[in-house]
């Protein structure tokens, strides 16, 4: 707990677990075999090494990886459904589980019915008051063309169907909206993910064009240098006046020839190494768009996830709503062909009972629930916990640590090839991480945070 | 003859130019004394599969053993005596099984390391670059025929070192800070199990889950990071003392090192 290299978003123990047994019992087992030279051994006094051994604060370099959004809404998807999984309990007898799920059962269905009826009740009399007030105000404002009640009675199924589309409505526009908002999430990450990988390819690429061109200019150096002697001595020859013509050819000619073939050995390795990087910018080119194709792949599949889990909660919460509103009082739509003003009078009127109505049922509903969270509660209590929701929970559990595993080690991946390019770059031949304190070895995190954030422009 | 002896001036030249500028590389290549594992491979050889097998069925075993026990048993107290006497069953016949396996591990790793002269052995998760992978070697020797043989010599002085978590954390004031937080945690949990249940819209559980992490990461700021940062100070004290380089977690040590544990400890008391 209070280790120093504590990683919030690291691998967890429960993702360790996933190696199986063999893997931490390993871990644990040769655990022991350390400790070869114990705290009186004698000081590793190794400065020369300093610059060769690296390390880097992987969480560090987790969070600002262009994946860590994702990441964290995983590890705040789990957190959240183990704040909603239910607790342990104790498991009972098949006999004494059976008898008082029995009775519990007895008593839920009794609650249920005294709510029914209650509800049931209050629903006859708000409408039959709400009735008689609209009677009442169409018999106040009544005129030669006013509706009768047939029209009124089709109104009222008119505006109920209203309602149901537009909770309907409401429910997909959530949908959309957040089926939207994924898509722009997921839109953002695969650009970031491009340019990343663009970036990593395009400093491989220079670096080894880099060192091409280094070596031929060491190549043509070399070359001028064991030449040198004999270029000289050519050169003085061709100075000299008193030489011929035939033998000022002839030694201008060797010049020349000299010249050609150095000439010809650098171009024969530009050549060379113009098809190396050619080579090179395909093999990157594929291994980009590899690495892209199975980033992207694992992000809508994430995504798409996501969406059918809202989806069907979606349907779910409509349903529910849609069954609200077919127990609710049954209020009055506005008939056509009544004046402005009496519509406005009878929407009032509606609104005005409905508000009494759910206020009223509200109250013995919220009743209800109360019974019922208790006796569910009784009811977990006594199964040791719902076994179907447990499993569920566990399940979802499951495939959330398995995502977030996945993801965690890309983005691991990704981050030990940029450290990878740095520690070339720098000489350094060994670079570890969750390092519990640093001493002389070389801190590489803040530049490899460099080269990560700089992918996410 | 004087232009064979500028052409080897030249030659030498080059050389010892391309030396300076591939040296640290090849060099450090050369004396790199840091050595790594990768133990979820060794869990695949089979003995440990076999092992992993046999301590499978055994637990299957126990568990219908243990539903049968418990039937009937309503006592808090006896249900926990009995699910502890199952659990020291599964551990020690985990130790029974396991035990022998790590023994021959820990010499194989022991012998290929001082053969390549390394001086510390860590775990393969925590090495993002370089060092030299042993896995194949300790698997070979352990899949080759007898047992290996233990190395002469103790491991070489590393400029790696480690320390004992668990023992840290063991320290009185280490100890309390973490209980503390622990049960402040759980109180959390349980407050925030509670709204969640009545929570009804997205929005509700997404603030009832901010808050619950809100008060926790208060806490573990207010409580924690202190004894983390100097705890970490201390390490590194000590660590910059002994010349080392760096200072790991012991799970993640597979062999040698430089165990500062009880330096640290002293420091921290």
């Amino acid at each position: 707990m209070l280790q120093a290299s504590s990683s919030k978003r690291g691998p967890t123990g429960r993702a360790r677990a996933a190696l199986g047994i063999a893997t931490i019992a390993l871990a644990a087992g040769l655990g022991g075999c350390a400790g070869g030279a114990s705290s009186n051994a004698t000081d590793a006094s190794k400065s020369g090494a300093a610059s060769r051994i690296g390390y880097v604060r992987m969480d560090e370099l987790v969070k600002v990886h262009p994946l860590y959004s994702q990441l964290a809404r995983l590890d705040d998807d789990m957190q959240a459904l183990q704040l909603r999984a239910l607790g342990d309990n104790i498991a009972r007898s098949g006999s004494d589980v059976a008898q008082e799920e029995r009775t519990l059962q007895r008593e839920l269905d009794a609650a249920a019915a005294q709510t029914k009826k209650a509800l049931d009740g209050k629903e006859q009399e708000y409408n039959r008051r709400e009735q008689a007030a609209i009677a009442a105000a169409l018999g106040a404002g009544a005129s030669a063309t006013g509706p009768g009640g047939q029209q009124i009675a089709g109104g009222v199924q008119a505006a109920a169907n209203e309602q149901a589309l537009a909770v309907e409505k409401a429910a997909n526009q959530n949908l959309d909206a957040y089926r939207n908002e994924l898509i722009k999430q997921d839109e953002d990450a695969e650009h970031s993910l491009q340019s990343s990988l663009s970036q990593r390819a395009l400093r491989e690429y220079g670096a080894q064009a880099d060192r091409l061109e280094k070596a031929e200019a060491d190549f043509a150096l070399q070359e001028a240098s064991d030449d040198s002697a004999e270029r000289l001595s050519l050169r003085t020859k061709l100075a000299n006046l008193a030489l011929d013509d035939a033998s000022h050819a002839d030694v201008k000619a060797q010049l020349d020839a000299l010249e050609k073939k150095e000439a010809d050995a650098l171009g024969a390795m530009k050549n060379r190494d113009q098809a190396t990087l050619v080579a090179l910018q395909k093999r990157l080119h594929d291994d980009s768009e590899t690495e892209l194709n199975a980033q992207v792949a694992q992000i809508r599949k994430r995504t798409m996830a996501k969406i059918g889990e809202r989806a069907a909660d979606t349907r779910k919460d409509v349903i529910g709503q849609l069954g609200r509103l077919n127990t609710g009082p049954g209020g009055v739509a506005v008939p056509g062909g009544v004046s402005p003003d009496m519509k406005a009078k009878l929407v009032a009127l509606h609104a005005k009972f409905q508000h009494d109505f759910n206020g009223d049922a509200s109250k013995t509903l919220a009743q209800f629930q109360k019974t019922r969270a208790d006796l569910t509660r009784r009811f977990q209590e006594l199964a040791g916990v719902d076994a179907g929701a447990q499993a569920g929970a566990g399940k979802e559990m499951d495939a959330l640590q398995r995502q977030r595993g996945d993801l965690y080690n890309q983005m691991v991946a990704q981050i030990g090839r940029e450290v990878r390019v740095l520690a070339e770059q720098r000489g350094i031949n060994v670079v570890v991480s969750d390092i519990v304190a640093p001493a002389g070895g070389v801190d590489l995190t803040a530049d490899v945070e460099k080269d990560i954030e700089s992918l996410h422009e | 003859m004087r232009f064979f002896a500028r052409r080897t001036a030249a030659a030498l030249g080059a050389l010892l130019l391309g030396s300076a500028l591939l040296g640290p590389v090849t060099l450090a290549a050369d004396v790199t004394d840091i050595g790594f594992v990768d133990q979820a491979a060794l869990s695949n050889i089979p003995s440990f599969t076999a092992a992993n097998k046999e301590l499978a069925a055994y637990k299957a075993g126990l568990d219908r053993a243990f539903a049968k026990s418990m039937k009937g048993v309503h006592d808090q107290n006896t249900q926990a005596r009995i699910a502890q006497e199952f659990q020291n069953k599964l551990i020690q016949h985990q130790h029974d099984l396991f035990a022998p396996l790590f023994d021959r591990a820990r010499v194989a790793i022991a012998s290929v390391a001082s053969s390549k002269n390394l001086s510390v052995v860590v775990d393969k998760r925590i090495v993002i670059f370089g060092g030299q992978d042993v896995t194949n070697n300790v698997i070979d020797l352990l899949a080759g025929p007898g047992d290996p043989i233990p190395p002469v010599n103790t491991p070489p002085p590393s400029s790696v070192g480690f320390v004992d978590q668990t023992q840290i954390d063991a320290l009185p004031k280490l100890k309390a800070a973490n209980d503390d937080f622990q049960k402040f945690q759980t109180d959390q949990q349980q407050q925030a199990q509670a709204k969640m249940k009545n929570a009804r819209t997205d929005a509700d559980k997404q603030q009832v889950l901010k808050d619950y992490q809100g008060a926790v990461n208060d806490k573990q700021k207010q409580e924690i990071q202190p004894l983390v940062d100097a705890t970490r100070s201390a390490i590194s004290d000590v660590a910059k003392k002994r010349g080392l380089l760096l200072v790991i977690d012991r799970t993640n040590l597979i062999y040698g090192g430089t165990d500062i544990t009880t330096d640290v400890t002293s420091e921290l008391k």
